[in-house]
């Protein structure tokens, strides 16, 4: 069982130094012969048991002794240590690659190939907005009413509804690729305002006169919303100049948005979207799967095409 | 004889680069090379490449001094009469096959070996047993595996055309009385060749007084560069003998049909010969001149008892050989019953950067006769000092409370 773990571990050193590939070379003779059931006679076992020995006598005598008597069933333990470490390294490979985080999909835990945990930052519905925690519940769509909301591609198979706030700097990273993606698949898109601060409250209601008065338009809107510096989509003259700009009349809109009649439907429709549970943004639910965080492009993708259900 | 100051002619043995120095206890398989045979080596490929004899030019003819000079220089080191009696091998081992070869054999003929003998003083014979139908016969050690002087003389009365024995024994550091076993052997009208791989580097060699036929060694042993040796020969023997391998340099004509051999040494040195190691075994005999034979000896010797005594409290270690230290000139070959001899070295490598030779020496059949699966063997060399030999023996005391 030694010469297969040190076939192993050599294996990856000798990515480094040539010495450990010729160590690597001895080692799968070593394992060749086990296997073939002939005897291991390249001493490889016993050249690398005595080079262990050597270095750990100097350190701690008992531990060589230690290391010595129970040399074998220790080999034994690394090796399934090794396996179940391989294991859980080619999902968490796999996992990135499907879902974005090495650990599935919207899980936070620690993975290397995005350490700073990009995929599955949200920006958290606030304080001054009405608090929604991670729930119990599962987020979800069911029993949410998506009439009224803007629609993309309202004939489209596949569903894609996305959650987004225009502030939210997570949001914004995650528009665009799922948007392009909306358009090449031609799935039905549907866009869920949901400001993460009180003050973009106002966007959401000149986003739904904006929509109402005329839906073609209105995506040009959201473009340069989601586009634009923070700083300015909060700033009157910057929401004219960008309504004027997409064809609207902005006195008509923002006239509209100030109506008491717009902010009771904004609000019912606000309320409709706390019902999904949802806990930040952008929360993105494509088909059946429900995607937290700004992912890699490739994984809206992959969802789009239902096979995240492998990554379970 | 001052350690620390020869110490700091071998490379090995100093700090360089942040690598701590060497113990360096494998001296029986090859010693390490002072810097002035590193330079002799360096000097001749930077200064007279070229070959010696054939040539005419400048270069050649430097050459051809130098090689003559080292061969003079062998010959006193050896005592020998002329400089024509030494003749350049690879090794020890090539030297015993060139006298294995270059005899007339016929079934029958007796070859007289001692029952430790090194492979390369073993294989050769058992050839000729092969080829000719020539016997071999041992003459078995004491329990000491000291040389048993009266089984040998019994062993003569049979009859013997050649006694071929280690001088001194790589197994266990045991010298035969060399002068009593050749002027035995004479008596009995049997010639004597000497493998004295582990003889030449550490005691002085006087083949005129030892009356040997042929004597056998290695330069790299003995500070030189690795493939150079030595066949000392009687030159009126070497006169008789076949060469035994043979091509460019060792005849003075051809024809398409025969050839005439030029006298030894030359008919013996086959081919373009080592001039880097020629020129550096004379550094190296010069570098061992300076020190002195006797001394090396004594200060061998010492270190022996040293390390002997202080093994015995390394628990279950049992030495091959006698007990008396000043018999086994600078070896000490070691087991554990139990204990992996491989382990035993590696583990000394690892721990303490002490590299000793673990196995069975080339001696397998002594080893086979035995049961005994190896052994450790330390061998010492006049840079060795007491402090090494005490990081030995600690080194062993920590293995064996591990092993
Ligand atoms: C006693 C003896 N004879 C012969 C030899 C062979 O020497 P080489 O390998 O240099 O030919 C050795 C080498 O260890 C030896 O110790």
């Amino acid at each position: 069982m030694f010469c297969v773990i040190s076939f192993i571990v050599l294996s990856i050193l000798g990515v480094f130094s040539a010495e450990n590939r010729s160590l690597a070379r001895e080692a799968l003779d070593c394992v060749l012969r086990r296997v073939t059931l002939r005897p291991c006679n390249t001493g490889f076992d016993e050249k690398m048991k005595a080079r262990i020995l050597g270095f750990v006598i100097t350190k701690t005598e008992t531990g060589a002794r230690i290391l010595n008597r129970f040399f074998e069933p220790l080999s034994w333990i690394f090796v399934l240590l090794f396996l179940g470490s391989a294991f859980f390294a080619v999902r968490g490979v796999y996992l990135f690659y499907v879902t974005g985080s090495c650990n599935g999909l919207n899980q936070s835990g620690f993975c290397v190939f995005d350490p700073t945990g990009q995929s599955n930052q949200i920006s958290n519905v606030g304080e001054s907005c009405p608090v929604v925690l991670p729930g119990e519940d599962p987020v979800s769509l069911k029993g949410v009413n998506l009439d009224g909301f803007p629609v993309l591609n309202a004939e489209g198979e596949k569903s894609i509804v996305f959650i987004g706030s225009y502030g939210c700097e997570y949001s914004r990273k995650a528009y665009p690729v799922v948007r392009q993606l909306a358009e090449k698949s031609a799935a039905r898109f549907t866009f869920l305002y949901y400001p993460v601060k009180e003050s973009s409250d106002y966007l959401a209601k000149v986003g739904y006169c904006a929509y109402r008065q005329d839906a073609e338009k209105y995506w040009s809107l959201v473009d340069t919303f989601f586009t634009a510096e923070r700083s300015q989509i909060e700033d009157e003259s910057f929401i004219r100049q960008t309504l004027s700009e997409a064809g609207y009349n902005a006195d008509t809109i923002l006239f509209c948005a100030s109506d008491p009649q717009t902010e009771w439907v904004v609000k019912k429709q606000l309320s409709e979207v706390v019902k999904t549970g949802f806990f930040g943004t952008p929360t993105v639910f494509i088909q059946n799967e429900v995607l937290i965080g700004p992912k890699p492009p490739r994984v809206y993708a992959i969802a789009l095409n239902g096979l995240l259900y492998w990554a379970r | 004889m001052n350690i620390q100051k020869i110490r700091q002619d071998f490379p090995l043995l100093g700090w360089s680069n942040g690598r701590k120095p060497i113990i360096y206890f494998d001296n029986a398989c090859q010693s390490l090379r002072p810097q002035a045979v590193i330079e002799a080596v360096q000097r001749y490929y930077e200064e007279t490449p070229a070959c010696a004899g054939r040539s005419m030019h400048r270069l050649a003819s430097e050459v051809s001094r130098q090689v003559d000079e080292a061969r003079q220089q062998v010959a006193r080191f050896l005592h020998a009469g002329r400089k024509e009696e030494i003749v350049f091998t690879r090794n020890t081992t090539e030297a015993i096959n060139l006298v294995a070869n270059a005899l007339d054999w016929k079934a029958g003929d007796v070859v007289l070996l001692t029952d430790k003998e090194h492979n390369s003083n073993l294989i050769p014979w058992q050839m000729l047993a092969r080829r000719f139908g020539v016997c071999l016969k041992f003459v078995p050690s004491n329990p000491d595996n000291t040389f048993n002087l009266a089984a040998y003389q019994q062993a003569l009365q049979g009859g013997v055309r050649l006694v071929a024995m280690g001088y001194t024994s790589n197994l266990d550091g045991v010298s035969i009385p060399a002068e009593e076993v050749v002027r035995l052997a004479h008596k009995q009208g049997a010639l004597v060749l000497l493998d004295a791989a582990q003889t030449a580097p550490h005691q002085r060699l006087d083949v005129r007084r030892l009356d040997a036929d042929w004597v056998a060694f290695s330069g790299h042993k003995m500070l030189a560069p690795s493939g150079i040796g030595v066949l000392y020969g009687k030159y009126r023997l070497l006169e008789t003998m076949q060469p035994f391998l043979v091509g460019g340099d060792t005849v003075a004509s051809s024809t398409y049909e025969d050839c005439q051999f030029l006298p030894p040494p030359e008919k013996f040195e086959a081919g373009l010969q080592n001039y880097a190691g020629i020129i550096g075994l004379g550094a190296a005999i010069r570098y061992l001149q300076q020190i002195g034979l006797e001394n090396i000896e004594k200060h061998e010797t010492a270190l022996n008892q040293y390390l002997s005594e202080a093994l015995k409290s390394v628990p279950g270690l049992q030495i091959i050989g006698p007990a008396d230290a000043r018999l086994r000139s600078g070896i000490v070959s070691f087991f554990i019953p139990g204990v992996d001899h491989h382990r035993i070295a590696l583990m000394l490598d690892q721990m303490a950067g002490i590299a000793v030779r673990s196995g069975q020496h080339c001696v397998h059949s002594w080893f086979n006769s035995r049961g005994i699966p190896g052994s450790v063997r330390a061998s010492v060399y006049f840079y060795n000092t007491e402090e090494e030999a005490r990081q030995l023996v600690d080194a062993l005391i920590k293995i064996r409370k591990v092993l």
